[in-house]
Formats: structure tokens, sequence, C-alpha cells
């Protein structure tokens, strides 16, 4: 975690400048929103297996074990943004 | 004065605002630290909490707060007062406040967890200035949507070769959003298409001129050549004040921006909203960097279109109207908004930007840079609308832009089509995602006191209707300066809550409470002079000739004034007293921030 947080230092010169600009400009809220996209679909992808996770079987007990290795890594990242606090400004980012 | 003289002073501006006085506050007071974790890195879900390239997030945090703003405002001030008290504004507000305004915004998200402005008036202000907040941000954004489809309807009915313009771009944002999503084409090839199209119809609008001109004729004899609503306008006949009238075909550009608007409000984000803003990002990008590279060239190259042909100033309080006043302090400070310092900027810098800050010391050039940038855009609307021809401001406004594209080779009636198409592009793309966000806000405001409001379609009609009682009610000036004070409310009260957080943790506070306290005043003003010239030159006629819409309209406009102004003093109060608490007792320093390894 903290090599990934650690600044990355970009080498590039001025035309790489302008080009990480102009993607920020036309396509990075695009991005923003496609990962947001996969986000929701993941919090369903758990909420299904949820039962499994709780020790309480919901599905077919074959398909939650075929299930649960893909959904366990995102479960740190989805309980920050369950319980992250929200408001209606939030829709602005 | 010539246009390479204001770029330059332009240039000058934002080096000076930048190096002497915005380097000195993060360095100094700030304090950022590049070795301290931010929101981004310490709580990253990869979707609202991410690192992000700073030049990337440049690009974003600029192009989300660069909207109408900035073009009109200027448009309207240079109209009203001349282009000096203009140019003197955009260059003293930005240097001493509308940096410091996004900067800080950006700055107290970081340190506080990625919070949002209202979380953090909660915790450090009061419980209810959250509750108020909310309120305000709905009225706020009722407000901007109703400005701007009454400016955009008023020039799609007067400029019929712009029409198949706005046409094509809602087909190619269409299209567009099928070929990237559903037919998962690249994106270069797909961008070239649909931008290019869409091009074309723009400066192609003239072939269809004819038959948008007959439309409108047919519109208008259909009700037999009447107009659907009559109401007095102060503003008009050079602000002696006359009767304006609404004609069919009038309401049918406003309902069909209405419709688009809809749509863009209620279908997928990536079926519609998404892909238009991006196509239009395109046109416009490609106008504005024409226009200001060719406003600073025009003076060598084209010198006829770099002289400023508008006065230079009109006067303190230049346009009464039949009985109302125009004041130059507070009105221009609020007629201004986004080119100066804008509320905004401030909500969405706390909420999208700040959550992605890789690095504290990416703080400033991020929201200072962006909100300098913006001036320079502020600064072409300025420009353009001094050099252009006589006449309507938006109309001023293409002419002048028109001109400094022409220096790069473009026949000046294509240049001038493609200036007036970006402006509208701009406003369109804005409102679209401003109908967005006001439906979701009325859901969460009022879904649980009213249920129908929580679905989607009910709560995007009701901002709709609202909105084009707005326009109907006519005197779109005075409108514009009840956005431009709401506006700039938001921002004083960002400003507000960054002195008390400064407070709160010792810093010292004066960058921010100085320009907070100025604009606080300014714009409490601001709204009771509108609220008063709305009433005596508004309500009051229309109410004499038994104008029931008008009256209703500018009955509304008057309570969301008087609305907005309670609100303010209750935020206001409660943030002396915290401010006064926090100083003479701050809290405790917070524990140490994570440090990066």
């Amino acid at each position: 975690m903290a090599d990934e947080a650690a600044p990355k230092k970009k080498k590039g010169g001025f035309l790489s400048v302008f080009k990480d600009i102009v993607y920020g400009m036309s396509s990075h809220e695009m991005t923003r929103h496609a990962v947001r996209t996969r986000a929701s679909m993941e919090h369903l992808f758990i909420l299904i297996t949820m039962g499994d996770l709780l020790g309480i079987p919901i599905l077919p007990p074959y398909y939650s074990l075929r299930l649960l290795p893909y959904v366990t890594p995102q479960i740190a990242s989805w309980k920050r943004r369950m319980l992250r606090e929200r408001d209606v400004t939030d829709v602005l980012g | 004065m010539n246009t390479l003289l204001a770029v330059i002073i332009g240039a000058v501006t934002v080096y000076l605002a930048y190096t002497l006085y915005a380097r000195r506050i993060d360095r100094h007071v700030i304090q950022s630290d590049p070795k301290r974790a931010t929101p981004a890195t310490l709580y990253m879900d990869g979707v609202d909490f991410m690192p992000t390239n700073r030049n990337i997030l440049f690009g974003y945090h600029f192009k989300s707060i660069a909207a109408a703003g900035p073009i009109v405002g200027a448009i309207v001030a240079a109209s009203l007062w001349g282009w000096l008290p203009a140019i003197i504004w955009l260059v003293l507000g930005v240097s001493f406040i509308g940096w410091a305004s996004d900067y800080s915004a950006i700055v107290i998200s970081v340190r506080n967890e990625g919070n949002s402005l209202s979380a953090i008036a909660h915790r450090l202000v009061s419980p209810r200035a959250r509750t108020i907040l909310f309120i305000f941000i709905f009225f706020y954004l009722l407000l901007v949507a109703g400005a701007f489809v009454g400016i955009m309807a008023t020039v799609l009915e007067s400029q019929p070769r712009t029409q198949l313009g706005v046409i094509v771009l809602t087909v190619m944002g269409l299209l567009l959003g099928q070929m990237l999503y559903r037919w998962r084409m690249g994106l270069v090839g797909a961008t070239v298409l649909t931008v290019g199209v869409t091009m074309l119809a723009i400066l192609g609008g003239a072939w269809t001129e004819e038959i948008f001109k007959s439309l409108n004729t047919g519109l208008n004899n259909l009700a037999g050549g009447a107009p659907i609503v009559t109401y007095f306008d102060p503003t008009l006949a050079n602000f002696k004040g006359a009767d304006a009238k609404i004609m069919p075909s009038l309401l049918f550009w406003a309902l069909a921006i209405c419709a688009f608007c809809y749509a863009g409000s209620v279908l997928p984000i990536w079926r519609m909203a998404q892909p238009v803003v991006y196509v239009g990002f395109w046109l416009t990008a490609t106008a504005m960097v024409l226009g200001l590279v060719g406003a600073a060239a025009a003076s060598f190259v084209k010198p006829e279109v770099a002289q400023f042909v508008i006065p230079a100033f009109k006067g303190f309080n230049p346009q009464l109207g039949p009985a109302g006043i125009m004041p130059l302090w507070p009105m221009l400070f609020v007629t201004i908004a986004c080119g100066a310092i804008s509320g905004w900027h401030a909500l969405f810098g706390a909420v999208g930007t700040a959550r992605q800050i890789e690095n504290e010391a990416d703080m400033l050039p991020v929201g200072g840079g962006s909100m300098l940038t913006e001036f320079l855009l502020g600064l072409l609307a300025l420009l353009a609308v001094s050099v252009g021809a006589k006449g309507a401001p938006v109309g001023a406004f293409a002419t002048g832009l028109g001109g400094f594209i022409s220096v790069w080779g473009v026949p000046i009636q294509y240049a001038t089509s493609l200036a007036f198409a970006a402006f509208i592009v701009i406003v369109l793309v804005v409102t679209q995602l401003l109908f967005r966000v006001q439906r979701v806000t009325l859901s969460e405001w009022l879904g649980d006191v009213i249920p129908p409001v929580r679905n989607q379609h009910v709560a995007s009609l009701v901002s709709i209707a609202l909105a084009i009682l707005l326009v109907l009610t006519g005197t779109w000036v005075y409108l514009w300066q009840l956005f431009g004070g709401a506006n700039q409310l938001m921002a004083a009260l960002s400003l507000l809550l960054v002195t008390v957080w400064l407070s709160s943790v010792g810093k010292n506070w004066l960058y921010a409470g100085l320009p907070a306290v100025f604009m606080y005043v300014t714009t409490l003003a601001s709204l009771l002079v509108t609220a008063y010239n709305i009433y005596v030159n508004v309500y009051q006629p229309n109410m004499a000739a038994g104008r029931v819409i008008p009256v209703i309209g500018s009955g509304l406009m008057v309570l969301v004034a008087l609305l907005l102004v309670a609100a303010a003093v209750i935020i206001g109060i409660d943030g002396w007293r915290a401010f006064q608490r926090y100083r003479h007792r701050p809290v405790q320093q917070p524990r140490p921030a994570a440090v990066r390894v």
C-alpha cells in the first residue's frame, strides 16, 4: 500500500503534459463514470454472496465457493465505499 | 485599448498572482507537505478516492469549473458598466479572492479526510448549517438553470443558423455513446467522426437557416401572431422599459432545450449526458483556443478586429430602469461571477477534485492554477464583447470571437457561426448536468416529506417547470444577477468555512477571512438590490397590468432572493460564533497524518 501510495514522478516533456491535460479535460470524467459503474456492479456481486461471507448460505454453496475468490479482494474497498458518509453534494463529484 | 494589451495584462496577472501571492500562502500558511498522505492515498477505493496525476487533475478540474459563467458574466457586465470596471474586477478578483477560494476548498477537504463542505460545516460550524446549505444549493441550481435556459432559448430563436448544429450535436452525442459503450468502437475514430460531423453542421448552419426561419414563423402563425405571454421588461429600450412578448417560437425552443435536459437527466449518463459533453468539449476548446491566440495575434495580423469599440466606463449607476437601481457596487461583483470567483468551484473542488489529489504539493497548481486559467476564459469573453459590434450582448460576443477566429484565415461568417455554436454548446451541456444534479438534490431534500419527488421523472419535471416559470417571467438580466448573487454567496460561505477551519487549527486566517467578509457583505447587498429591482421594476408594473405569469415568476424570484439572504444570515451568525469559539480556544491539532514511505 505504501509503495502504491508513494508519489510517482512521471517523466515526460511538454507533449506528455499536454496529453495529460487534454485527457483530463476530455476523458477523465468518462473514465470515472465507467469505474463507478463497475463499482456498482461489484456491490451487487458482493451482496449476492453476502450470506456466505456471514456464514449463512443463500446461494447453493457450489456457486458461492466459485464466486468468493473474486469477491474477497474487493471487500476492503467495498467497506470503505459503503460506510463513507455521503450527502447531496457528492453528486457533483 | 486593444486585445494584445489586454492579453498581456491577463498573462502578467496570472504570473504575479501565482508566484507572488498564491505560492506564499501555500508555503507559509497552509504549509502543504508533499510527504503527507492525502485522502486519495489513505482511503483509496479505486472509484471516488483515487490518486491522480496532477496534469490530468488540472484538466479535469478546469473543464469542470469552466462553464458558461465566465463568458456570460463578462458579456453582461461589459454591456452594463463598460469594459474597464469589468477588467479591473476580473484582475483583482482572481488575484486576491478567486484562486484563494478554489484552492482553499480543496485544501480544507484534503485536510479533513476528503469530506464535502457541508459535512465540514456540520462538524465545525453547526448541524443546521448543513441543512441550510442543501436548501441553498437547490435554489442556486434553480436560478442558474432558469438563467441558462432563458439565454439559450433567446439565442436559438433569434439565430436560426445555429439550430442545425445543436440538433446534430445531440444526435452525435447519442451516436457516440452507442459507439463507445455498445459497439465498443475505438475512442479516436468515434471522436473524429462525431466531432467532425458536428463541426460541419455548425459551419453549414447557413444552409438550413431559411428552413428554421420558416419553422419559427409557422409556430408563431399557429397562435395568429399573438404572444403567449406579455410582460413589462424594465431592461428593454435602453433600460427605459417596454412591453416584451414571448412568442410561441421562443417557448418552443425553451421547451426543446428542456426536453434535451430532461433526457440528459433521466437517461443513463453514458447514453447521453456524458457523450454530449465530450463532443461539446472539442468544439468549445477549438473555438476558445483559436479565439484566445487569435486575440493576441489580431493586433498584428488583423488590427481591425482588435480595437475595443464599446465605452470603457458607462458610470457608477448607469442603468437605472424605470425605478430601480444598478450600482456598480455590489452589482458588478455578482454579475461577473466565475471568471473572478465562484461558489460552484468550491463545491466541486471539495468533493470531486480533493479526493483525487495525489500529493499536497498538487493542491495549488490544480486548484489555484485552474482558477487563474478560467480567468483567462473570462478575459477572452470580455475582449470578444468589447471588440464586437453593437447589439445584443451575446451577438456582440459571437461577432468579436468570430473576428479573433478569423485571424486564422477562416471566413468571418463561418468563424461567427462557430463562436455562436461554442457559446450555445457550453451553456447547453452545463444546463443538462444542472438539471441532473437538481433532480437528485430535490429528491434528497424533499423525498422523505413528499415521496413522489423520489421518482426521477417527477423530480426532473418539477425542476424544469420551475426553470420555465422563471424564463417566462422575462427580465433575464435580473435573473442572471440573482444567480450571480447566489453563486458568489456560496463562495463567501466557502471562504467563511475555510476561515473557521484555519482559526480552529491555529493558522493565520486573514487570506481567506478578508475576502470572505467582502464577498459576504457584497453578495447580501446585491441580493437585496436585485430583490428590490425585481419587485419595483417587474412585479409591480405587471401586477398593475394584471399579468398573472410574470407576477408569479417575479414573486418567486423575490422570494428566492429573500430566502437566500435569510439562509446566509443564519450561516453567517453560526460561522461567526464558531470562529470566535475557535479563535479563543483552537481545537487540538489533529494527530499527525500518515506519512508516505
